[in-house]
């Protein structure tokens, strides 16, 4: 006899549209799939060595639910080397990866806020976020001449609204707009003004050349902001998902019990690992910034020659560009795979991680 | 918070802290095996650091390592699943459980739950807004769960059952027979059943563990939990999963998509080799627990200390009513005075002030120095009357 009871359940989680409208970009899965979110590359056998010689030591058991001491610190320390803010080691929470970060800041901070300002073009994995757990939601609208990311104005359009907690890209996850110094500025004055919060998603920031402003860095409202993104990007890890929330002190409390309710810890060898990555990480990201910026010039050539528009965007990890159903599907056929902006909230926007074989990829659309 | 008036889950913490100050600390508390990782696992990890770092996983996890999972499940528990629909592989078994009260529960649905039980199921059952329903068990049974009294909770809003065998942390096994009686009552009131199987292989004498899907009519309504930090000593690893019918397996894919993206390649390729590979380990490991356990309760019998028979798991919960003092403080008195830290049962339930959960996890030198200290210890409560 069919269960009434798992009907009404499973009837329950599909009128939940935060959770299903939108798919989630998997990992890469061949040589041409361009879609992935994280960098894929290659590991270091230091890093190797060095999660073996923990396992081989023992460190096999769970650890501290916000991390392992040394890593809060070098991820406090690359956090404020990076962007200018000022987080100690019991600011930061080691996540099983950025999804983890998003589901928790978002859903522990939100429950002090009556509802939360989401950018209209925005990461699925913010969407699935917020879907688990009803929470109200003002979007605010995005400039596409902009990079799909809000304007200040209309970021203080929200806050003036009565909208007190607001989430964040800069970069933007699909095209790598970042926000200028002076509009990160201008967003934290306003949210200082009005005792306003934000989520500040800063994980692409390390692929923009000479920086990228953070808001947690200004004098304004770091007891504000919670910075979240992935730990030690570009080092091979992405599949390990580790990741990072950086806090203010009083928000720590809630999301670390969170944590221990969600899972416990996150992965001893995942975090042995990225402690030793925070100390390649400098030299390795300083390569790899010079490789993206000419594979990206390098596509923007391609795509230009291919008379398609590419959306002006700062991270050089990834390109955006405008394209119809036509080219996509062409691409598809081509055996090419890419983030599709209509998960974002962008139809015609598609999104390409740089990397050598993207170039490929766009010839392919002639 | 001062320190006499912390509670749950935050007394834990500051006995955890506290104890983290004592350098000949023994902590008979932690759900936490003292045995690392066997050798094999560790070596297929690190094989997979050279070989197959940046593999792609989707949410459910590996195909590999979902058929591992299959086939364990089949192995241990007689139940069927399909790999590719049936089967999500988690950030351990407390992801596993977060993931089973938001598939199942919606705000306001009540869940049957023997008591006492593991603090965290609250809390993930109070995220999900579901309401704890308990069934109240006694250390005068080892703690059984009687099926009349589950029939008598059920309300119209009653939505599921918890079934954790054996318990934690009070170490019940729920019978074949009470089990059986629990899936009709399950049936007759269309209830969903939440399974937490995580200590299936540490079943202790003559009991026996089953598990409500491999019982016909259980598994169209069960999801079950389990992973490989008790059986293989792997709790820093996170690994663990969740088996059921694919319909609903289907929405927990969506919220472990939503809730954490997907579980760490490098644990899920150790998973595969702690699966599929030699399990003598795990026996090694159950046989000293046994022993263990033996020692223990010998221990607090020599204490005068009663307890309900742990017929499974790897703990003993035991009764410290006597002394008249609230578990907390008799916790904080025998981690102060002689640095041996047990977790209060008031941290479980509030009306199991009167416990202490001791686990058996340690290297038995350091469980025997443990309890001699608890001896210690117990003997000045006792006699400052």
């Amino acid at each position: 006899m069919a269960s009434k009871t798992k009907a009404e359940i499973l009837a329950g989680h599909e009128a939940n549209t935060a959770l299903n409208a939108r798919s989630l970009a998997p990992a890469p899965r061949h040589a041409k799939d361009l879609g992935a979110d994280g960098m894929f590359s290659p590991l270091d056998e230091r890093i190797i060595a060095a999660a073996s010689e923990a396992l081989e030591a023992g460190q096999t058991h769970y650890v501290d639910v916000p991390g392992i001491a040394p890593l809060r610190s070098e991820i406090a320390d690359s956090l404020n080397r990076e962007t200018g803010a000022r987080y100690e080691p019991g600011n930061i929470i080691i996540t099983a990866g950025l999804q983890e970060s998003r589901f928790l800041s978002i859903q522990k901070i939100g429950e002090d806020f009556e509802n939360i300002g989401v950018p209209a073009v925005i990461h699925p994995g913010v969407w699935k976020a917020l879907g688990v757990r009803a929470r109200e939601v003002v979007s605010l609208p995005v400039d596409a001449e902009r990079g799909y990311l809000p304007a200040v104005q209309a970021i203080a359009d929200a806050v003036a609204g009565g909208c007190r907690l607001l989430y964040l890209e800069s970069p933007s996850r699909l095209t790598g707009a970042a926000y200028t110094s002076e509009e990160v500025a201008a967003i934290a004055q306003g949210l200082s003004n009005a005792g306003a919060a934000a989520i500040w998603d800063g994980g692409c920031g390390p692929w923009v050349e000479g920086g990228c402003g953070s808001l947690a860095a200004t004098e304004e409202s770091p007891e504000h902001i919670t910075t979240i993104g992935e730990a030690v990007p570009g080092m091979g890890l992405a599949s390990w998902f580790i990741g990072y929330i950086a806090a203010p002190e009083d928000q720590i409390p809630a999301m670390q019990s969170q944590k221990q309710i969600m899972a416990i810890c996150t992965s001893t060898a995942a975090q042995f690992a990225a402690l030793e990555a925070t100390k390649l990480f400098e030299e390795a990201r300083g390569l790899r910034l010079g490789q993206l910026a000419q594979f990206k010039s390098d596509l923007t050539k391609t795509a230009a020659s291919q008379n398609i528009a590419v959306i002006a965007g700062d991270a050089l990890n990834i390109i955006a560009l405008r394209a119809s159903e036509a080219a996509s599907a062409r691409l598809r056929e081509a055996g090419y795979e890419f983030a599709d902006g209509a998960s974002f909230g962008a139809p015609g926007v598609i999104r390409l991680n740089v990397n050598a074989v993207a170039s490929a990829a766009l010839q392919a659309l002639s | 918070m001062s320190k006499k008036k912390a509670q749950g889950t935050n007394l834990l913490y500051q006995l955890i802290g506290e104890a983290r100050g004592y350098d000949d600390v023994i902590i008979m508390g932690r759900g936490d095996p003292d045995f690392d990782t066997p050798a094999h696992i560790v070596a297929a990890a690190k094989n997979a650091m050279i070989n197959h770092h940046a593999d792609s996983t989707p949410p459910e996890g590996l195909l590999a390592l979902r058929e591992a999972i299959a086939a364990r499940v089949k192995r241990v528990n007689n139940i069927d699943v399909d790999p590719v629909t049936e089967v999500v592989v988690t950030n351990g078994g407390q992801e596993a459980l977060f993931l089973m009260a938001l598939a199942v529960l919606a705000p306001g649905d009540e869940l049957i739950v023997p008591e006492p039980n593991y603090n965290t199921y609250a809390d993930s059952l109070a995220f999900a807004g579901g309401v704890k329903v308990e069934v109240q068990t006694y250390a005068e049974d080892d703690f059984r769960a009687d099926p009349a009294d589950v029939r008598a909770a059920i309300s119209d809003k009653t939505r599921a059952l918890l079934l954790v065998s054996p318990n934690n942390p009070a170490a019940s096994v729920i019978s074949p027979a009470d089990m059986r009686e629990m899936l009709d009552i399950a049936i007759a009131n269309d209830l969903m059943i939440l399974a937490d199987d995580i200590y299936d292989l540490f079943v202790y004498d003559e009991f026996e563990h089953v598990s409500p899907a491999s019982m016909p009519g259980g598994k169209e309504r069960a999801l079950t939990l389990n992973a490989l930090s008790k059986a293989y000593s792997m709790t820093g690893w996170r690994l663990g999963w969740i088996v059921g019918p694919a319909d609903l397996m289907a929405r927990v894919r969506e919220l472990k998509a939503a809730i954490s993206g997907g579980t760490s390649v490098i644990s899920q390729h150790a998973g595969i080799a702690a699966l599929t590979g030699p399990q003598d380990a795990v026996e090694m490991m159950a046989e000293a627990y046994r022993w263990r356990r033996r020692l223990v309760l010998d221990a607090l019998d020599a204490m005068g200390i009663k307890y309900g028979l742990p017929q499974g798991g790897q703990f003993v919960f035991a009764d410290i009513g006597f002394t008249g003092m609230d578990s907390g403080e008799v916790a904080q008195r025998i981690l102060s005075e002689q640095h041996v830290l047990a977790y209060p049962g008031s941290a479980f339930s509030k009306d199991r002030k009167d416990y202490l959960r001791m686990t058996f996890l340690q290297p038995e030198d350091q469980l025997i120095e443990g309890l001699e200290r608890m001896k210690v210890a117990m003997a000045n409560i006792v006699a400052e009357g």
